[in-house]
């Protein structure tokens, strides 16, 4: 299992946009992927779910990935997240 | 079906700015000081009757909980003198109690208005009885320090029965539920349902504040079923009983063919009915899960099938007089061509 911090840093958070592209890339790999914010776990391969964490710019997560592609899964998520979505 | 415990959180603690949001409605407490202390904090779900700790005993006074003066109290309090009463009071404000409920439409004494005031303390007043507000506070306590679990998976009411699908995303959770939905049954959560623990062995399940009853459809994106479908297909709480892990056929897995060998998942201590449905072509998981939710329910009301077409066996076995060809189901009808 891969556990990684990471920090939302673009001023808009993690609202709808960025959250399809995680389940997107989430979706590409056969690993397991939860993300945890102020300990409350969520599956995020679901848009919903990563909708319902609100996280706002500045907030903390975890991503945690488990499986045979975790690797390759925590490397591109995490680089998404450190792209602040793109919005830079 | 594995629950990572780590995911099971209990808050810690409860602020009296938010205990009086709470309840200042549902409960007609009043608020009978200014906004004194809100930020102190309540971290224990019992409350307390501090009539020992008036009296001069405060060694093992729960001071962390809620205090209640109900006429006990009162009438205590009533027959000291004045300064009796400041020192009595004083003992207790001197621990950084969270505040204080007076019950049964008693009014506090001068003495503690001032002592409030000193240290800051909030004053609740009530009509209600002692015993009446110390069930309806309690209740709401345990439910705020209950522990909770977020669960991946579409949460239904199926003919009464809470069932929760869970599997691997993409498996058809949702369109599951839609399905139900359809056919009549009621929503509770899609994607992330949260189940807080009650008593000893109940679990209540609820969606969240922000997702509601909207719902994620591969290839259609997020529809939202209280408006589509309107207020009968949804609902906002239900007791789980059922948990229905669906998975894609696989020959190593062994699915159960009787029913009589039923099996169970704990989640946060309490014993859950836990089946494993394959997913193949040609199978209607939707009516599958009806069936599953009618037989839950004739279980409940006594008639277990499969213990019963055991027992038939048995006797069939046993009754020696029968031919060793199965039977017709009757005898003989006369005539009966139909």
């Amino acid at each position: 299992m891969i556990e990684k911090k990471v920090r939302i840093i673009n001023d808009a958070g993690l609202h709808t946009r960025p959250a399809a592209t995680i389940v997107k890339l989430a979706a590409k790999f056969k690993s397991e992927f939860f993300i945890v914010k102020d300990g409350i776990s969520i599956n995020g391969k679901s848009i919903i779910g990563v909708m319902t964490l609100a996280a706002e710019k500045g907030s903390e997560v975890i991503l945690s990935f488990e499986g045979d592609d975790e690797f390759e899964a925590s490397e591109v998520i995490l680089d998404y997240f450190n792209r602040g979505f793109d919005e830079m | 079906m594995k629950v990572n415990e780590k995911n099971i959180t209990r808050k810690e603690s409860l602020s009296v700015e938010l205990f009086y949001a709470k309840t200042k409605d549902r409960f007609k407490l009043k608020l009978i000081t200014p906004k004194w202390g809100f930020d102190r904090t309540i971290v224990d779900q019992n409350l307390h009757r501090p009539g020992l700790a008036l009296a001069g005993f405060v060694d093992l006074f729960s001071y962390n909980r809620i205090q209640i003066f109900g006429n006990t109290e009162m009438r205590y309090l009533d027959k000291l003198s004045n300064g009796d009463r400041l020192t009595a009071l004083e003992r207790l404000f001197k621990f950084d109690l969270p505040c204080f409920i007076i019950t049964d439409k008693n009014k506090p004494h001068s003495e503690m208005l001032e002592l409030a005031e000193k240290y800051q303390v909030s004053i609740f007043c009530t009509e209600d009885s002692t015993t009446k507000l110390v069930y309806l506070v309690s209740d709401l306590l345990d439910d705020h320090f209950a522990p909770q679990l977020v669960l991946h998976g579409s949460f239904v009411d199926v003919y009464g029965i809470g069932m929760l699908f869970v599997g691997k995303s993409g498996i058809g959770k949702s369109e599951v539920a839609l399905d139900l939905v359809e056919r009549g049954h009621r929503l509770v959560a899609d994607d992330v349902v949260i189940f807080t623990k009650k008593g000893e062995g109940i679990l209540m399940g609820s969606g969240t504040e922000l997702a509601k009853h909207f719902m994620e459809v591969r290839g259609i994106g997020i529809i939202d079923v209280k408006s589509m479908f309107g207020v009968r297909a949804i609902r906002y709480q239900k007791r789980l009983e059922v948990v229905i892990e669906l998975e894609l056929w696989d020959d190593k897995s062994e699915y159960t063919r009787t029913g009589l060998d039923n099996k169970n998942v704990n989640l946060m201590g309490v014993e859950i009915l836990n089946i494993k449905l394959p997913i193949l072509p040609g199978k209607n998981i939707t009516v599958i899960s009806e069936v599953i939710a009618l037989n839950y329910l004739l279980k409940h009301y006594g008639y277990d099938a499969a213990k019963v077409f055991q027992d038939n066996l048995t006797e069939k076995i046993n009754n020696k007089t029968k031919g060793k060809n199965p039977d017709r189901m009757v005898d003989y009808f006369e005539h009966d061509f139909e």
